[in-house]
């Protein structure tokens, strides 16, 4: 089975129209596209980073409010700055787009337009047969660039079905410094959103630290998937934040099959963390195989059920860190306290915390936060050399 | 359970009572008698007026029954034109043309106007009918303040109420000043670019703003409080302290409907609604006359959701704000009033009945879980046709649709209503569109004798009726599922009516692709020859952008000390309880729209996107 092909999506700056490319989305996927959305009003700079980092094969464009003349070729021209002009740059806006702008876009080095009345099915195989097709690429220009090719190569190597060689890479140990935190927790518990205030944060104190971010949604083999995270972690649009969005590929558990051998080489490229998130998962297993996860947290949602549901859950019994997020809502005094409990008896110096992620400056992040930055505890420390 | 539970409640609790009203008038022979006797008196008060043809026809038409529990149905259930539960209008005449009168001029139906009667009896003590006419709706926002500023003027002025309705460029739209980096192409774009005080001064110069014939209207809900702040600054400015209460006007500030369809929000809901609140809890206080939020499911419905939920989106979301404004210890019967709708109409079958079911829901749930006495019962809405339902192949098939939106809008009873022009896919629209689609509305209500003579048109009739029962069921089960989870705050943040609007969006788009939904000249008659017509695109030239940004440069220089103390004020305030909304008018007078907006935001926080 070929490895899908992964598009980028966005819609530019001041410009909120994100009907038509939720619906292309949806279309794609449903034909074996994987798309990492980036969400409405964003900078071509953030395009043309999260292009880059997330290495699709195109980005697709949809302007609905003027000025996509200069905004395709913006990104354009920025991902050529990159020497990433092998990734390809289309769209659409309707009527607004005239044949006119279109010959000068393409001029501009801008691959196709589509224009109103345009069928799904036409574009949906225009993009399958257009990036389909394996094609040469470079290594890559920047060290960020080679990073995320080196990504890619894994990724495809695991979906071609041949489990990559083992380099040497594989069995060196992780740059010195690198601190690998795991987040897991079912589904509407905010893990990304607690993340992503856990990024603002880092950057803010420590105004040199370099993050990595590996994040995962569901797929099935052979089908797309919708890679949203990047749209709603807005702080983690930052020049010093490297992200990477994974589906699973049909594997339960929250990650993906190539998931340790990208995190092994996220771990060894200097960066100072390297978050790693899994789907929301049910919970009954310890998602984190790898030696090279430094600390485990575990982000619950207050109703996680009646008490024997909790017992159900091993990660409880596994993670570092126990984060009771939407700690405003009614139940999350007893959940945190039946939690507390548990943790008790485990006896292992598991940490609990209440937060509410969504909440600006919330303590319980910060706390978290303090938690994750201090040096860690030989309790909690798990094979990583530091 | 939240208001809207009760709401519901208060729904299925009155139709019940209609058919316990019903079951008595058939066996409860005094209480039968009663209501014959009424609806005759009723039928004998009916005006007779003549139409130019000679034809005598009553001014309010009204079914053929004559049976008393036909009759209290009718009576309770729809009740008549201006009477609760408002299903058949708002007001008793609406386009009604006066008798004994000529013809007059009808002018604009433009958005914020909702006494529709009172509008078209057109100019005030009964001058002589004018010759020139009024355009539509003067929505217009293009490049700096003083180029929109000469287009309304150019637009009013042959007009005798001045009823002006702004646009706003991104960068405004999106609290972003014009120096910041990366949007100077932006700038100007759509509508004008608005960033200060100084804009706001230039934007409405030489128009009174304290004249009962002025109002204006400004479409903008992620900085409301802040552009709201802005205007009444300006107004300061020209006039003085006294002005404030004289300002009439709308904005739209509606942040539920960002939220879910347009995506224009700047800070976390729950600070967005605070800082609405607070301007809200300010105007109703302070500006008696003023708008001060557009409850829209135009927005909703363009995103392309079903007409039904389109509805119920919106209703909901104006029972919660109305929550809101009870919670801050105000009266139903102050703000109640101040509220209004700004709704879509497509082609859609529900199309028929959905604002009179609005109507009827909204009157209930007010007057029963709120409270509220008619005044603030009543459903005052401005109609948009359809610009998702206008499509660029062919494009002048559009000039037809637009038609048959319009013909429902009015017969759904709207206060007010705008018409997309036939050049909508394409462009900001050119003159000759905006003319045609002003004139589509004149044809309607001048020319044709369709809304002229008798109200209640089709009221009663089966289908009407059937459409109606229809569309209100599924508008409750709505209701029920946003209470389920929670209510409208708990369901915007399950993204419950986001998914819910993509998902009849995706649908939509798929039955245009697979044929199951013509669309004339699209999928169904389509000419593959054609050619796509070129129209000519308004574009703001660099150096006027260029201008916005340097004049901007030098107000802030200008006020670099004063703005530091404003914003440390306005922070201060932000961080209690208190209403920020007075710190705001401080602010408005020295800082730049961005810099509110970031401060604000460094209080409490940016907008986290939903997709
Ligand atoms: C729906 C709509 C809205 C909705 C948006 C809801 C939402 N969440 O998306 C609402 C009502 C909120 C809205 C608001 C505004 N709108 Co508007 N809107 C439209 C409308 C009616 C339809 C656009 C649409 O989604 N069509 C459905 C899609 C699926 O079909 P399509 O456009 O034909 O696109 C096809 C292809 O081009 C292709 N395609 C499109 N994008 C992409 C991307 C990729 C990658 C690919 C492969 C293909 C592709 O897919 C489609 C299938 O064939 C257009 C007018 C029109 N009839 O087109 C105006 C229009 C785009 N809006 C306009 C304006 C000005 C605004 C406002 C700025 C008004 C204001 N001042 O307040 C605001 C700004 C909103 C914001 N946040 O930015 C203008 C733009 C003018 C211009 N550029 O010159 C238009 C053209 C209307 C007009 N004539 O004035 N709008």
């Amino acid at each position: 089975m070929a490895a899908p092909i992964r598009v980028l999506t966005a819609v530019p700056i001041c410009d909120g129209h994100d009907s038509a490319i939720n619906t292309i989305n949806l279309e794609f996927i449903r034909h074996g596209i994987e798309v990492v959305y980036l969400g409405y009003h964003r900078y071509a700079q953030d395009i043309v980073r999260a292009a880059i980092q997330e290495d699709v094969r195109a980005v697709g464009i949809s302007s609905y409010n003027g000025g996509h003349v200069e905004f395709f070729a913006e990104v354009v021209k920025q991902l050529k700055k990159c020497g990433a002009d092998d990734i390809k740059v289309f769209g659409g806006g309707g009527g607004t787009i005239t044949h006119d702008d279109q010959r000068v876009m393409q001029k501009r080095g801008v691959d196709k337009i589509f224009f109103a009345g345009t069928s799904l099915t036409d574009m949906t195989q225009w993009v399958r047969d257009r990036y389909g097709k394996a094609s040469k690429r470079g290594a890559g220009k920047s060290a960020e660039m080679k990073l995320a090719r080196k990504l890619t190569e894994i990724e495809d190597g695991y979906a071609n079905g041949k489990r990559p060689k083992k380099s040497a890479a594989t069995k060196t140990k992780k740059s010195p410094g690198t601190r690998v935190i795991g987040f897991t927790g079912p589904g509407g518990a905010g893990k990304t959103t607690l993340i992503d205030e856990l990024i603002l944060r880092l950057l803010h104190r420590e105004p040199k630290a370099r993050i990595a971010i590996l994040s995962h949604d569901p797929s099935v083999v052979g089908e797309g998937a919708l890679l949203g995270d990047r749209a709603t972690m807005i702080n983690s649009q930052d020049d010093r934040v490297f992200m990477r969005s994974m589906a699973t590929r049909g594997q339960a558990g929250g990650l993906s099959p190539a998931t340790e051998d990208c995190l092994r080489l996220l771990a060894q490229s200097g960066f100072d963390y390297v978050i790693i998130e899994t789907v929301g998962t049910g919970q009954e297993a310890m998602p984190f195989q790898s030696k090279l996860v430094d600390q485990t947290v575990l982000v619950m949602n207050p109703d996680y059920g009646a008490r024997l549901q909790l017992q159900k859950i091993v990660m409880l019994d596994l993670a570092d860190i126990v984060v009771v997020n939407k700690s405003d809502q009614d139940r999350a005094r007893t959940a945190a306290s039946e939690i507390e409990r548990r943790l008790e008896q485990n006896n292992r110096g598991q940490r609990l915390l209440s937060t509410v992620a969504k909440r600006h400056r919330d303590p319980g992040v910060d706390k978290l936060c303090n938690l994750l930055t201090q040096d860690l505890a030989p309790a909690a420390k798990k094979g990583g050399k530091k | 359970m939240s208001k809207l539970g009760r709401v519901v409640e208060a729904v299925e609790r009155y139709n019940g009572f209609v058919e316990d009203e019903v079951k008595r008038a058939r066996s409860d022979k005094k209480f039968g008698q009663l209501m014959v006797d009424r609806w005759n008196e009723i039928k004998a008060k009916i005006p007779v007026g003549t139409a130019p043809t000679g034809l005598k026809l009553p001014r309010l038409a009204l079914p053929e029954i004559d049976e008393a529990g036909d009759i209290t149905r009718y009576l309770l259930g729809d009740g008549l034109p201006g009477e609760f539960p408002f299903l058949n209008g708002a007001y008793r005449e609406m386009y009604l043309e006066p008798l004994s009168q000529p013809p007059v001029e009808t002018g604009a139906y433009e958005k914020n106007g909702h006494g529709g009667k009172a509008k078209l009896n057109g100019s005030k003590n009964g001058a002589k009918p004018q010759v020139t006419e009024e355009p539509t709706r003067l929505f217009s926002g293009l490049m700096l303040a003083e180029d929109t500023n000469e287009r309304f003027h150019f637009l009013g002025a042959h007009q005798r109420s001045k009823r002006l309705s702004t646009a706003f460029d991104g960068p405004t739209l999106y609290g972003i000043d014009s120096d910041a980096p990366g949007i100077l192409g932006k700038i100007g774009e759509g509508g004008v670019a608005v960033d200060t005080v100084e804009d706001m001064v230039r934007l409405y110069d030489g128009f009174d703003l304290g004249s009962p014939d002025f109002s204006a209207s400004m479409t903008i809900s992620g900085p409301a409080p802040i552009i709201m702040a802005m205007y009444i600054a300006a107004a300061k400015r020209r006039f003085g302290n006294g002005i404030v209460p004289k300002l009439r006007g709308t904005i739209q500030a509606d942040i539920f409907k960002e939220v879910q369809a347009q995506n224009e929000t700047i800070f976390p809901v729950e600070a967005s609604l605070r800082f609405l609140t607070d301007m809200m809890e300010f105007t109703t206080r302070e500006m008696p006359r003023w708008y001060p939020v557009s409850i829209s499911g135009y927005h909703i419905g363009e995103a392309g959701s079903t007409p039904v939920q389109q509805a119920a989106y919106t209703l909901s979301n104006g029972f919660a704000y109305a929550e809101m404004m009870a919670a801050r210890g105000l009266d139903v019967n102050d703000f109640g009033p101040r509220l209004s709708f700004f709704l879509d109409c497509g082609l859609d079958v529900e199309y028929i009945a959905l604002t009179r079911v609005s109507r009827r829901i909204w009157a209930i749930g007010m007057r029963d879980a709120f409270g509220a006495g008619p005044k603030a019962q009543m459903f005052k809405v401005h109609t948009q046709t359809s610009g998702r339902s206008l499509v660029a192949a062919e494009f002048k098939n559009n000039l037809t649709r637009t038609a048959a939106e319009l013909m429902l809008s009015y017969m759904n009873g709207t206060n007010s209503c705008h018409s997309n022009s036939a050049d909508e896919p394409f462009t900001t629209p050119s003159e000759e569109w905006i003319r045609l689609a002003a004139h589509g509305q004149a044809i309607l209500l001048d020319e044709s004798g369709i809304f002229k003579h008798t109200m209640n048109m089709l009221s009663g009739s089966p289908g009407m009726k059937a459409v109606e029962r229809a569309v209100e069921a599924a508008i409750l089960e709505e209701f029920r599922e946003i209470e389920r989870l929670g209510g409208v705050m708990g369901a915007v943040e399950n993204r419950y009516q986001r998914s819910q609007i993509q998902t009849a969006a995706h649908r939509y788009e798929q039955q245009i692709y697979n044929g199951t939904r013509p669309i004339i000249a699209l999928n169904k008659y389509r000419n593959d020859s054609e050619e796509m017509p070129e129209f000519e695109l308004a574009r703001t030239p660099r150096t006027k952008q260029q201008l916005q940004v340097d004049r901007l440069k030098k107000f802030k220089a200008k006020n670099a000390r004063k703005a530091e103390q404003a914003l440390a004020k306005l922070a201060a305030v932000v961080e209690t309880d208190e209403n920020c909304f007075p710190a705001l008018l401080e602010a408005a007078e020295v800082c730049s729209l961005g810099q509110i907006s970031d401060c604000l935001q460094e209080v409490v926080g940016r907008f986290r996107p939903m997709v």
